[in-house]
C-alpha cells in the first residue's frame, strides 16, 4: 500500500445481525411462533475511500447515517461484513467522557489506566505526567482526587490531555470538543493544528458545520450508509445544508 | 498476548482491587469477612443444629476449605458475565484483547481468594491442626481451578453480550451446583452411587483435592485431579475457539 496512504477503505460495506429479541426467553417465544429472530441491517454500503497521511477529514450526515459506524471500522473495534479496510498508523479514538475511566480512583491513576488503554507505554506516562497534568489544567493538588468528584468538564480535558500524549498517528474525534469553555476549545484546536503540522490525520464526526468548515479541509457526507460527497469542505457542507432544508421543506 | 499487554491486564487489574477498597471503611476487610462469616454461620447450622458434621478435622475449618475456591468461581463468574457490559463505552472505542477485562476481572478476585487463605491459615493454627508440606499443592490446584473458571468466564461472558438473562439462568443453575458440590458435607454423606457426580463435577474435584493437601496432609488423589485438569483443558481449547469467533462483534452487540 502507497505509505502516504493512512487509511484505505475498499468495497467495504458493514452489517450488523440485528437481534430482534434480548432474551433467551423472548428467543424462545418468537422462535415457536414463527417470527423474526435475526434481521441485518445495512449500515454502510460499498465505501471506498482513501485518506492521506495529514488530512484532516470531517465526517457529517444525519443521525444512523453511518459515523460512528465508519470510526469502529477505522479503529479496528468493528469488523466490515464485505470489502477490505488498510490502516496504516497507530490510531487513538478521543475516548469520550467517563469510558475507560474508573469514578472511584484519583485523576493520576485515571490517567495512567486510560494512558495504557491507549497504548502508551507506562514510563512515558511517568515521564510526562506533570505535562500531561498541566495541559488538562487541573491544578496538581486535585488531581490526587476521586474523579467521581470532577466536573464533566474536567473529566473532558483530563481525558483530551491523555489523548494528546499518546503519539497518534490517527485521531479520531467524535462530537466530543463540544464540552469545554472557548478558552479550552481554542486549546484543543491549537492542539490540533499542531497535529495538524506534525501530519496526524484526523478523522473528526461532528454535527457543528461551523467547526468543521474552519477546521478540516476535506469532508466526508454520508448518506444512508453511503459515500455522498468526498471532497472539499464548502461543497461538501453545502450539499449536506441543502439537502436538510429540502427535506424540511418537503414536510410542509 | 499476555506479555504484550502485561501493562494493560496490571492497570485492569489494579483498577478492580482499588476500586472496591475505596468504595467503603471496611471495603477491604468485607472480602474477607464475608467467607468468613458465611463460614461462621453454616458451621453452626449445619454442626449443632442438623448435625451433619462429623469429620477427622474440625468442621468449620473444613467448610470454610470448601467455601474459598467456591466464592472464587462464583464470584468471578458473575463479574466476568458482566465486564463487558459495564465497560462498553470503552469496547465500542478502542480495540485491546477482550479477554484481557475477563482476566482482569479473575485476577482480582484471586486476590480476594489469597487474602482470605491468610485467614484460613489463622484458623488453622486456631485449631491446632498441623502443617505440610503438601499444603503447597494447593497452587497447583489453584491454577486448574482458575483455568476452568477462566474457560467458563470467557464462554459465558460472551454470551451475556447477546442474551442478557443469561446470568439469571446463572444464579440458579449455582444453586443447584452448590447442592451438588461437596461444600457443607463431606462425600462420604452421599450414597455410594451417586457420588459419580463428584467425579464429573470439576468443583467437587477442586475442593476434595484442596482438602487432601490442606487438611488431610497427603498428595491430592491424582486420578480425581487428573479428569479435573483433563476436563479444564477441554474447556479452555473450547472457549478460546468460541471467543474468538464471537470477540469479533462485540462493539456491534454490546
Amino acid at each position: 500500500m502507497d505509505k502516504n496512504i493512512a487509511i484505505s477503505f475498499r468495497n467495504v460495506s458493514k452489517s450488523y445481525p440485528l437481534l430482534y429479541q434480548k432474551t433467551i426467553k423472548e428467543f424462545f417465544q418468537a422462535f415457536f411462533t414463527k417470527q423474526k429472530t435475526i434481521e441485518k441491517v445495512k449500515a454502510l454500503k460499498n465505501i471506498n475511500l482513501s485518506i492521506k497521511k495529514g488530512e484532516i477529514i470531517g465526517v457529517i450526515g444525519k443521525n444512523g447515517a453511518g459515523k460512528s459506524t465508519l470510526l469502529k471500522l477505522i479503529a479496528g473495534v468493528s469488523y466490515p461484513t464485505k470489502g477490505e479496510i488498510r490502516i496504516n498508523g497507530k490510531v487513538v479514538p478521543l475516548i469520550e467522557l467517563g469510558a475507560g475511566f474508573h469514578p472511584e480512583l484519583s485523576g493520576k491513576e485515571n490517567i495512567f489506566l486510560n494512558g495504557v488503554i491507549l497504548g502508551i507505554d507506562e514510563k512515558y506516562l511517568v515521564e510526562k505526567f506533570s505535562e500531561i497534568v498541566s495541559f488538562s489544567e487541573i491544578p496538581m493538588d486535585f488531581i490526587f482526587t476521586p474523579v467521581k468528584y470532577y466536573s464533566s468538564g474536567m473529566f473532558m480535558r483530563l481525558a483530551f490531555s491523555v489523548a494528546v500524549f499518546s503519539k497518534p498517528e490517527i485521531l479520531l474525534v467524535d462530537e466530543i470538543l463540544a464540552v469545554g469553555d472557548i478558552a479550552f476549545q481554542k486549546k484543543c484546536m491549537d492542539k490540533m493544528n499542531e497535529f495538524k503540522k506534525q501530519r496526524v490525520t484526523i478523522v473528526f464526526v461532528s454535527h457543528g458545520m461551523e467547526q468543521i468548515k474552519r477546521f478540516c479541509e476535506k469532508v466526508i457526507y454520508l448518506k444512508d450508509g453511503g459515500v455522498e460527497f468526498f471532497g472539499d469542505v464548502e461543497e461538501g457542507v453545502g450539499r449536506y445544508e441543502r439537502e436538510i432544508l429540502n427535506a424540511k421543506h418537503q414536510t410542509f | 498476548m499476555f506479555f504484550t499487554h502485561w501493562s494493560l491486564i496490571k492497570k485492569l487489574t489494579l483498577r478492580e482491587i482499588k476500586a472496591r477498597y475505596k468504595q467503603s471503611f471496611l471495603g477491604f476487610f468485607w472480602i474477607v469477612l464475608n467467607p468468613f462469616f458465611q463460614m461462621l454461620i453454616m458451621s453452626f447450622v449445619f454442626s449443632k443444629i442438623l448435625k451433619i458434621g462429623s469429620l477427622s478435622v474440625p468442621y468449620p475449618l473444613f467448610i470454610y476449605a470448601g467455601l474459598l475456591p467456591w466464592f472464587f468461581m462464583v464470584n468471578g463468574l458473575s463479574s466476568a458475565m458482566n465486564v463487558f457490559i459495564s465497560d462498553s463505552s470503552l469496547i465500542k472505542k478502542i480495540y485491546f484483547p477482550r479477554e484481557i477485562l475477563v482476566l482482569s476481572t479473575l485476577l482480582a478476585k484471586a486476590f480476594d481468594f489469597f487474602l482470605s487463605f491468610l485467614i484460613f491459615i489463622l484458623m488453622m493454627i486456631f485449631f491446632k491442626v498441623p502443617f505440610s508440606f503438601f499444603m503447597l499443592f494447593f497452587l497447583l490446584i489453584f491454577l486448574i481451578e482458575f483455568l476452568f473458571v477462566y474457560s467458563l468466564s470467557l464462554i459465558l461472558a460472551a454470551f451475556n453480550l447477546y442474551y442478557r438473562d443469561i446470568q439469571y439462568l446463572f444464579n440458579l443453575i449455582i444453586t443447584l451446583w452448590f447442592y451438588l458440590t461437596p461444600v457443607i458435607y463431606a462425600v462420604e454423606f452421599f450414597p455410594e452411587k451417586y457420588r459419580i457426580i463428584f467425579q464429573l463435577n470439576p468443583m467437587a474435584v477442586f475442593i476434595n483435592a484442596y482438602r487432601q493437601v490442606l487438611l488431610g496432609g497427603d498428595f491430592p488423589k491424582w486420578s480425581s485431579l487428573g479428569i479435573g485438569i483433563f476436563l479444564s483443558l477441554i474447556l479452555f481449547f473450547i472457549a478460546k475457539k468460541i471467543f474468538q469467533k464471537l470477540e469479533k462483534n462485540f462493539a456491534d452487540v454490546v
